[in-house]
């Protein structure tokens, strides 16, 4: 079976020295939504920018539809939906007329595009809201405006880059069954970029995780999660010295101190082992105040292969700066 | 797939929906006309022959009122290109499979009609005005014709070319500082306002070859004096409208080859 997507060694550099994708090497496969997971200026929108063909890689290359994205950009760019970051939609035009719009420029014969437009407010409940204008659609109005402005041609592939950005938890949690929707009733492939884990581990068949460029580690959620080997059980002491003792247990993975009299001990099964760590706990007549197990969630698993806590890339610091140069170098 | 017709379609949607630009830009015509008309009207009962005989000052000054207005509306058709890059319509065309000269001609294209409606209007108003204008050889179709080719041209002409500007520019700002420093300058460097036996030497020198001109003059050429002209007035005429089309060519193909290669994101 053809490849949705298949990357070659793709390269993007910004500026001479920026090297924001990093020789990626990425297969999607048909009818799978496929999920690149990494935090703010991981390189996942320039992927995608350079899949899309609005952006020509630096080097390396990359077949989508089976097209080559640098010879055929003009046939790659008709197999394919993009609902990009921002929004693209006309304020100053109704809904209705932007889906309109955009079927024209794929010289979509009027009676059908009609028809599909229909079809596509009818899937993200937008029918009532058609023959408004933009400019006074909710947040979450036009993100679903800008979902089905990229699929009015009836695309083999969409790509979605972060297409819960900005939106709050109920919203959000919509645009994931309308993504879901799309998928099944019109049977595209869907590649999506996240940084929320939730979103990527809700929809995604299979996730590769992505920092500085470069792939870190791809497969199921399932499969990444599995990956990790154990769960985790965090301690806190109430006395100074019990987590020595603990460190003594002899049955564990691996354990790390985690702050004053507290430690994180990995371990095989933590169903399985609990009884024995409390029995030896109560032994040694260890002061527990606080005692909490984490099943492996893609959270731990960002964390192994990033080393670093997806949730704190909003942090001021390098990353700012990164960011604001990716920002300029791409104008 | 060239996606000129959905977008010209979209700006003159946009703009016969907005009834304050539509507005501004039907009464914009009145005022010029009233405006320059009465400022200047004593030239001509200083010296008849100054304004070429014309029966009255704004049948003297419509040509170069008609092209002024072409001229203005022209340079201020690649402000959108600038807006649709910031507000984010700009980058759903280019990951469209349509030729991205479209974006750029469908600009020029707009301006080009929204042109064509105030020049009608304005030349109604010249009619309807009291001591406004007086076609004294008659209006025939061939004036229109001119008088239309005209202002087409200089339209096209300056759309072209502050919409090319505005293709490689980020900020409004920006485009807007260029439009300020070249448009007086433009104006009155030529034969629009001002008739060339009041204007200094140099000053005139530099007029003959400024675009403004040829399209002023011949529009004036066509009301003054109907299309019964001498051989030399008609060849005159040729050579202006034969060097607006021939820039026309030039900026079609400028046009053309930067868009295609120029507009990114």
């Amino acid at each position: 079976m053809m490849k949705a997507i298949e990357t070659k060694d793709l390269t993007k550099i910004y500026g001479g020295h920026l090297k924001a994708v990093d020789a990626l090497n990425i297969d999607v496969e048909e009818g799978e939504i496929y999920g690149l997971l990494g935090p703010n200026g991981a390189g996942k929108t320039t992927t995608i920018k350079m899949l899309t063909t609005s952006t020509p890689p630096t080097s390396g290359t990359a077949k989508v539809a089976g097209y080559d994205i640098i010879r055929e950009s003009l046939k790659v760019r008709r197999e394919i939906g993009v609902v990009p970051q921002d929004l693209t939609a006309d304020e100053d035009l109704k809904g209705y007329e932007n889906l309109m719009m955009v079927s024209q420029f794929y010289d979509i014969p009027t009676a059908k595009a009609r028809e599909t437009i229909e079809r596509l407010l009818g899937l993200v409940d937008l029918k009532e809201a058609a023959d408004r204008y933009v400019r006074g659609y909710s947040g979450g109005m036009r993100k679903r405006l800008e979902l089905i402005i990229g699929l009015v041609h009836d695309p083999k592939i969409l790509f979605l880059d972060e297409p819960t950005l900005g939106l709050d938890v109920t919203t959000r949690s919509q645009m994931w069954d309308y993504v879901r929707q799309i998928q099944e009733k019109l049977n595209v492939t869907i590649i999506l970029t996240s940084h929320y884990l939730e979103e990527v581990d809700a929809l995604a068949d299979r996730i590769s995780i992505i920092d500085h460029g470069k792939v870190l580690v791809t497969g199921t959620s399932n499969e990444l999660k599995a990956k990790l080997k154990g769960d985790i059980i965090q301690m806190t002491f109430r006395t100074q010295g019990d987590e020595d003792t603990i460190k003594k247990y002899p049955n564990f993975i691996e354990i790390k101190d985690n702050g004053p009299n507290s430690v994180r001990m990995k371990v095989q099964n933590s169903d399985e082992e609990l009884p024995d760590i409390i029995k030896y706990i109560s032994e040694n007549k260890l002061a527990v105040t606080k005692m909490t197990v984490q099943k492996p969630s893609l959270d731990e698993v960002f964390l192994e292969y990033t080393g670093k806590d997806i949730r704190v890339e909003e942090s001021p610091g390098d990353f700012r700066k990164t960011m604001f140069n990716m920002r300029r170098v791409r104008k | 797939m060239s996606g000129l017709g959905p977008l010209t379609a979209r700006d003159l949607k946009k703009w016969y929906r907005n009834p304050v630009s539509l507005t501004t830009g039907l009464i914009q015509p009145f005022f010029w006309l009233a405006l320059f008309g009465y400022a200047f009207s004593k030239l001509g009962a200083i010296d008849p022959a100054a304004i070429d005989y014309a029966p009255s000052y704004i049948t003297f000054l419509l040509g170069g009122v008609l092209t002024i207005i072409g001229l203005f509306t022209a340079m201020f058709s690649g402000v959108n290109i600038i807006f649709d890059r910031r507000l984010g319509p700009l980058s759903r065309f280019l990951m469209s499979p349509i030729h991205r000269s479209s974006i750029v001609f469908a600009k020029i294209i707009s301006a080009m009609v929204r042109i064509l409606v105030q020049v009608g209007i304005i030349i109604l108003a010249a009619l309807i005005l009291p001591n406004g204008l007086i076609f004294a050889h008659g209006f025939t179709v061939e004036g229109a014709l001119v008088i239309v080719t005209a202002v087409v041209l200089v339209a096209f002409i300056f759309s072209s070319m502050f919409s090319i500007i505005a293709v490689r520019i980020t900020r409004p700002d920006t485009i807007f500082g260029i439009l300020n420093l070249v448009n007086l300058p433009l104006l009155f460097t030529s034969y629009a306002m001002f008739p060339p036996a009041l204007m200094a030497g140099w000053l005139s020198t530099v007029a003959q070859y400024n675009p403004v001109s040829w399209s002023a003059e011949s529009i004036r050429t066509v009301i003054l004096n109907g299309t019964m002209l001498t051989a030399a007035q008609g060849s005159q005429l040729l050579t202006w409208l034969g060097g607006l089309a021939l820039l026309a060519v030039v900026m079609l193909l400028i046009v053309y080859f930067v868009s295609e290669k120029e507009i990114r994101e």
